[in-house]
Order: C-alpha cells, then sequence, then structure tokens
C-alpha cells in the first residue's frame, strides 16, 4: 500500500535495488542545505514526469497518503552524467511505472528528497546497478615528459583525469580525525578548533556557517571554487601542462567548468598589494625534484575555500604541492598562510584518484535549480 | 501604458535579478553607507569605511577632505557589537551597535550613539 512520510532509522543491511552515491552526486549546493540528513522517508507512486537534464535528474511521482490525499514528489536522484556512468539509464524508468524511493527530504515544506534508493515497485526489480566500484589503484609507474619531468596529466596516448579530493573537506594534517559528513559539517562543533588554528572571529564565522548547515555558500549560487575547494568540485579536474608556453592550466569539471592559470615559466610571484583579485589568484609554479610548487595570492572574499565553510581574507597565501608517486595517485598538500584569518600557518591535503581512459563530461551548475522543484 | 510594460518586461530579461555576492572575509571589512540622527526626521548621511589588518579594526567616517578617523573599532564576536569612539569638529562620540547578519551581502548595522548630552541612532548597510 503506497503511503508516504514514514520516518525510519536505515537497518543495517539494506536490500534495494540501488545505493546512490549522494556526496559525489550532489553537486554544488552542499547537500545539507537543502535536504535534512537526520531523516529518511519511504515514499511509493507512480511516475509522472522524468527531467533527465544536467545537473540534477528528477523523477517526479504521485504518492498517496494515508488519507488518500495524492501529492506530486520531486526526487533528486543526481547528476544524469554520472549516473550514466554507473549505467543508469533515462530508459530504466517509464511514465506510469510504480516505484519505491527511500530518501532523506527536504528541509521545510517542499514535497522534494534526495534518493538513497529507487525500486520499482510491484516487482523489485533493480532498476539499476550498484555504483562502479573503482579499480584497485595500478600502482604502475609515474608518467614522464622525454626530459624525465612528472606528467600531471595523462600517460602519452591516452585519456584520464583526476577525481574529486579524497577528503571531505580541508583539516590541518595535525588533527588525527574530524568527524564530518560529505559538506564538511562537524559532527561535533567542538571539533572546530581541530579543524584549523581559527582567530577569534573567524571561528565564529565558521561556527556560525556550520550552524547554519552551510546555506549561504557562495558554491549554491554558482561562485567559482577558489583555492583548495577547486579539488573538491564534483566531476573531477584535469591538468594541461603547456610546457612550450610556460604554463598549466587546471581545468575543472564542476562548477562553471572554469580553468585556473599556474605559469611555470620562471616568473617571480608579483605584490601581494599589486595584485587583481581574483576567484583562483595568480599562482607561480616551480619544480622541485619530482614536486610541483605552487605559490598563489590574490584571492577575491567571495568564496569559501574549502568545503564546510572556512573563511579567509585578500591575505591569502597558499603554497600547494603536488606530487604522482605512481600514475593513479596525485599528493596535494596546502600551506594556508592568512595571518588575518588565522593565528599561523596550517597545512593540510587529501589523495586523489586517477580516472583512466575517460573524459570529463560536461557539468554545467546552475544557480538555484532545485527551487524550480519547491512547490 | 502597454509600453511601459513592455519596458519593464525588456528590462527584467535584459537584468535579471541575481542573488547579490557577498564579501565572506572578515563581517566589517568594506564600504558601509547609512544614515544617523536624532530622530526620523532629522537624519545625516554616512559613509563608514572599516578595514582589519589581522590585529586591529579601523575606520573612516565619511572620506574625503571631512574624513572622520575611527582609530579603533571593538568587535565582541559572541554578540556581533560593535563599538567604537571618534573624535570630530563637534567633540567626540561614542557610538555602538550590532551586525544583524553576518552572511547577508548586504548585512546592516543598526545602534545608537552619543555626543556630550545628545543621543540618536545609525543604521548602516554594506555596500
Amino acid at each position: 500500500m503506497p503511503y508516504v512520510g514514514a520516518t525510519f532509522r536505515w537497518p543495517g543491511t539494506l536490500i534495494v535495488a540501488i545505493l546512490i552515491a549522494v556526496a559525489t552526486l550532489h553537486g554544488q549546493r552542499p547537500a545539507s542545505a537543502t535536504y535534512d540528513g537526520e531523516r529518511q522517508i519511504r515514499l511509493e507512486g507512480s511516475i509522472t514526469r522524468i527531467d533527465w537534464v544536467n545537473p540534477r535528474a528528477f523523477l517526479f511521482i504521485d504518492v498517496r497518503d494515508a488519507s488518500g490525499t495524492v501529492a506530486n514528489w520531486a526526487i533528486d536522484i543526481g547528476n544524469p552524467i554520472e549516473l550514466e556512468r554507473q549505467q543508469w539509464r533515462r530508459s530504466a524508468v517509464r511514465l506510469g511505472d510504480v516505484v519505491v524511493v527511500q530518501a532523506m527530504p527536504a528541509r521545510g515544506p517542499a514535497r522534494q528528497a534526495l534518493a538513497r534508493s529507487v525500486m520499482l515497485g510491484a516487482s523489485r526489480k533493480q532498476l539499476f546497478t550498484s555504483p562502479t566500484v573503482r579499480a584497485a589503484a595500478r600502482h604502475a609507474p609515474t608518467p614522464r615528459w622525454p626530459d624525465g619531468q612528472v606528467r600531471l596529466g595523462p600517460p602519452p596516448g591516452q585519456k584520464g583525469y583526476w577525481r574529486p579530493a579524497g577528503a571531505k573537506a580541508l583539516v590541518e594534517s595535525s588533527a588525527a580525525s574530524v568527524r564530518m559528513n560529505d559538506d564538511g559539517l562537524l559532527a561535533n562543533l567542538s571539533d572546530a578548533d581541530r579543524v584549523a588554528p581559527f582567530q577569534p572571529w573567524s571561528k565564529a564565522v565558521y561556527l556560525h556557517r556550520q550552524r547554519t548547515l552551510l546555506k549561504d555558500d557562495p558554491i549554491a549560487h554558482c561562485m567559482p571554487p577558489g583555492g583548495p575547494r577547486q579539488f573538491m568540485s564534483p566531476n573531477g579536474f584535469q591538468f594541461v601542462e603547456q610546457r612550450e608556453l610556460g604554463r598549466i592550466l587546471v581545468l575543472l569539471g564542476g562548477g562553471n567548468r572554469n580553468w585556473r592559470v599556474i605559469y611555470a615559466d620562471g616568473r617571480a610571484q608579483g605584490q601581494a598589494a599589486e595584485a587583481v583579485l581574483t576567484f583562483y589568484g595568480t599562482s607561480v609554479g616551480r619544480w622541485e625534484k619530482d614536486t610541483l610548487v605552487v605559490d598563489s595570492i590574490g584571492y577575491n572574499e567571495r568564496f569559501w575555500f574549502s568545503n564546510g565553510g572556512l573563511p579567509h581574507t585578500e591575505a591569502l597565501h597558499l603554497t600547494e604541492r603536488f606530487s604522482r608517486p605512481d600514475v593513479d595517485t596525485l599528493k596535494y598538500e596546502v600551506t594556508v598562510d592568512d595571518p588575518r584569518t588565522y593565528t599561523r600557518p596550517w597545512k593540510g591535503g587529501w589523495d586523489v584518484a586517477w580516472v583512466a581512459g575517460e573524459d570529463i563530461e560536461e557539468y554545467f551548475c546552475e544557480e538555484n535549480a532545485e527551487a524550480t522543484f519547491v512547490r | 501604458m502597454k509600453s511601459a510594460a513592455l519596458l519593464l518586461i525588456c528590462a527584467l530579461v535584459v537584468f535579471p535579478a541575481r542573488a547579490p555576492l557577498a564579501q565572506e572575509g572578515h563581517p566589517l571589512t568594506g564600504t558601509w553607507s547609512g544614515d544617523w540622527g536624532v530622530g526620523a526626521a532629522k537624519r545625516t548621511h554616512i559613509t563608514m569605511v572599516m578595514a582589519w589588518d589581522g590585529t586591529s579594526i579601523t575606520g573612516t567616517i565619511n572620506p574625503g577632505p571631512d574624513a572622520i578617523a575611527v582609530p579603533a573599532i571593538a568587535l565582541d564576536v559572541t554578540t556581533w557589537t560593535i563599538r567604537f569612539e571618534a573624535d570630530t569638529k563637534d567633540g567626540r562620540i561614542a557610538a555602538e551597535g550590532r551586525i544583524d547578519d553576518i552572511a547577508a551581502a548586504h548585512r546592516t548595522i543598526a545602534g545608537t550613539w552619543r555626543q556630550g548630552t545628545t543621543k540618536g541612532d545609525f543604521k548602516l548597510t554594506r555596500d
């Protein structure tokens, strides 16, 4: 019998058709800002509309409640390109199909939910396969240019790109473990001091962002993800090394498909006071043996430089170190030096995995795309 | 009337409403404008520029030939209240106010000021 609104706890082993990788599928807007991760609902109803569009695909279903009233729900099933990569197809469902959805509901009164799983109601047929399990790292040798310098892109004749950061948010590396969700929301706000050495004002701002569930995240308005956050952007990133031009381009798969330029032609970094303030700053790189060291200044204050809402000022100075110990691994370390925001310089970082044989797919941020469905 | 409506529609198409871009750094940094006065009838426009250098917040009221320097602005981050004093040609003023929403692009500070025995209120909005 169809019903709606039942709140329940997830069983330890859930036999469902699919498990949707919410964190990787939910793109620009932090899921925590839109959906209530503390609640889970089960919805059953027939499909009335299928919106298989970028950046978010939606199924609309008519759900009848216990009183017999029918209401139409918008079910967010993620980015369609990622779904197709995981063998989802638009043709897997048709108008009129009855589906059972396990989902987290939107905050507030909107009849919208973020799907955890979807299956055909009558037959319990699996609609979609589980997310692809990435192949284990091959630990093949680091690809190199003819002169021996490390290549940050694919080996010759191949294609590929780097997946998003293997971390939920930037955290000082001396912190053993800080529990947080996929958007960088702390499980315990008292852990804030372990995230970074905040000044009093920046800690207060960080906690305000945490307490308000990241609702003011500039990324929700499609602002570019400057600083380390560019590597957290969904759909990954790519390096294009233009050695003849003395520069390296960082192409981002998410956001508005921005790019960043790292000048590697031997020029010196400019004066901070003279910098034109931008989202990606002014970056100058040099190779120290097998490590690319990038010095960046000149950031504006219109973005959050990590998931979770870390503040910064125009004084932000980043020193990033990129190394590639094998073909499938990129090690990223960043030193954050912003004396107006933090009491001392601090380091964080993560590993990034290589996606071999694929190109970054189109993914454009659309401001408030989800608002279309709020009713 | 029809042409006015058409013009309005064209304007909305060409210049669609956009969410304002917030300054995400120190909540006080930037240019604020508003007014101050005694009561609703007697208001004076004011522009105030505030800056955070990592150790202190300073400000300037009405930058230009008649600028008033604000050498120190105290900020209580637990309540987001500010206090400052400044010397004007008419004597020293003391003011205190509160930021209403630190995340808002056009956040405001509302409060009161005192100069001798005169008291009034002020409201500033970040540009």
